[in-house]
């Protein structure tokens, strides 16, 4: 494996950690789910690297697509904002 | 953020920490393997080797050969795990149809959404039946067609609305119900079929030494099946997909009709 | 120590710290719905751990046999380069288990919501009756 491709994955990884600590952080529940389809996306990208064809194939449409829409079509039907106590 | 949830924070990070080690040590040692292991080494020699047809799937996939062949049992267990999520869900939402009006004032979102999810659509339904049908020759399978699946339907109820996937797909809920039971009756009669022509073993897929009774050709004319794994990954491509599309429909009907349906 | 193994650690590590992150979002999570969140992280988060640890440092190919007409050279090249297919055929299911465990959850927390009109744990526990 060469070393540009090792360095894209920890690059991805550390991409997903940010992306998860920004949705984990945000008080807005929209907000937290776009960063959790970024913290997704970074993570297809470790798949691909990783050399998982078939996980990819499941992880983008589950992932990015589905949760995405059903959380916030749960947002919808709930709350918005996450109040203080 | 308070002491008290730094304190907590770092804990956590400890505890995963540790776990994570012992896992790579029980598992592979400091830094991952550059070597195959045993295991990984049958699979890879076994599935599609036809020089000598002991141990063969008859597919060159190694990932869709262990999903439904070598390691069948445990999909098949999935399956019913998913049947019982899916199940579970409806029991939450228990409504009939007559009792949920369509609203006439739901027009959905603008025309450009529109005009490109027309045109996205059968593009999505053509790849997941493309991953489907190719599952036990290229990357994919049922369960990755049936998520593709799945987004199409997700993608008409959210630009147009609900009623036009029931009114113009004629996709309504208990449509989804039959197709979904087709799918998982379909799985549970392709794992029972050899026991039924007299051999000793669930789910299989090629000709073994101690059962010979059923042996489902690997190729029809030009055709590669791959013995069961085809009708495997068309089976369990419909049970997902319907089953995803079930609850998606439930999931979008308005709420106050559905909180009158359930009399709260 | 080279630098592959050492970024190769460091991939154990960022893995470990997200997995922490969304722990925390779990536990200290005010509303249901940024709890799902963080449970979907961390599920994500747990099957990148698995393919990570499976994976084959310094092969070259999936595990997909580019032919329906191999010679035996062909397969014992496969056997050389591909990766192991073990840890990615446990994902796949996982993965799909995974989200139709999510949509029951988030059936759940709607119908929490209709019947306690919160998403919040602390008002919720504060109900009474």
């Amino acid at each position: 494996m060469s070393l540009l491709v090792e360095f894209l994955l920890i690059f991805s990884l550390i991409l997903g950690a940010y992306f998860s600590f920004l949705a984990i952080k945000s008080r807005d529940l929209v907000k937290a789910i776009v960063f959790s389809a970024g913290q997704s996306s970074a993570f297809a990208l470790a798949f691909f690297l990783l050399m998982a064809p078939d996980v990819v194939l499941a992880y983008l449409a589950v992932a990015v697509g589905i949760y995405t829409i059903v959380l916030l079509y749960a947002v919808k039907k709930t709350e918005r904002f996450e109040e203080d106590e | 953020m308070s002491l008290k949830d730094a304190v907590l924070g770092v804990a956590m990070a400890v505890f995963l920490l540790m776990v994570s080690v012992v896992v790579v040590l029980g598992g592979t040692g400091w830094t991952p393997s550059t070597e195959i292991r045993p295991l990984a080494k049958f699979y890879l020699e076994n599935c599609f080797n036809v020089f000598n047809r002991t141990w063969w799937a008859a597919s060159p996939e190694a990932v869709t050969s262990m999903l439904w062949d070598y390691r069948g049992i445990d999909t098949y267990y999935e399956t019913s795990v998913f049947f019982l999520a899916v199940i579970g869900g409806v029991t939450i939402f228990r409504v009939t149809e007559a009792k949920l009006h369509r609203k006439m004032d739901d027009v959905g979102l603008s025309l450009i959404v529109k005009t490109t999810t027309r045109m996205v659509f059968p593009l999505v339904v053509i790849v997941s039946a493309s991953v489907a049908l190719h599952g036990n020759l290229t990357p994919g399978g049922g369960f990755q067609a049936g998520v593709i699946l799945a987004v199409g339907p997700l993608l008409l109820i959210a630009a147009f609305s609900r009623s036009f996937l029931e009114e113009n797909l004629k996709l309504s809920k208990d449509r989804c119900l039959i197709i979904r039971s087709v799918g998982l009756i379909a799985i549970a009669l392709l794992v029972a079929l050899p026991l039924m022509a007299g051999s000793l073993s669930l789910m299989q897929n090629q000709a073994k030494p101690w059962s010979q009774a059923l042996q489902l050709p690997e190729a029809v004319g030009p055709i590669w099946t791959s013995g069961t794994l085809l009708f495997f990954n068309v089976a369990e491509f419909l049970a997902v997909g319907a089953g995803f599309t079930l609850l998606f429909l439930l999931l979008s009907a308005p709420e106050e009709e559905l909180k009158r349906a359930i009399g709260l | 120590m080279t630098i592959e193994s050492f970024l190769q650690i460091c991939g154990y590590l960022v893995l470990a710290a997200i997995m922490a992150i969304s722990l925390y979002g779990i536990v200290k999570g005010r509303s249901l719905i940024k709890k799902l969140i963080a449970l979907t992280i961390l599920g994500d988060a747990a099957n990148a751990l698995i393919v990570y640890i499976g994976f084959r440092f310094g092969a070259k190919y999936p595990p997909v046999l580019p032919s329906l007409t191999p010679a035996p050279e062909d397969i014992s090249w496969f056997v050389s380069v591909a990766v192991d297919p073990v840890p990615q055929c446990l994902v796949i299911t996982a993965i799909v288990i995974n989200m139709a465990i999510t949509m029951f959850l988030v059936f759940t927390v709607i119908q929490v919501y209709r019947i306690y009109g919160t998403t919040m744990v602390k008002k919720i526990s504060r109900l009474r009756g």
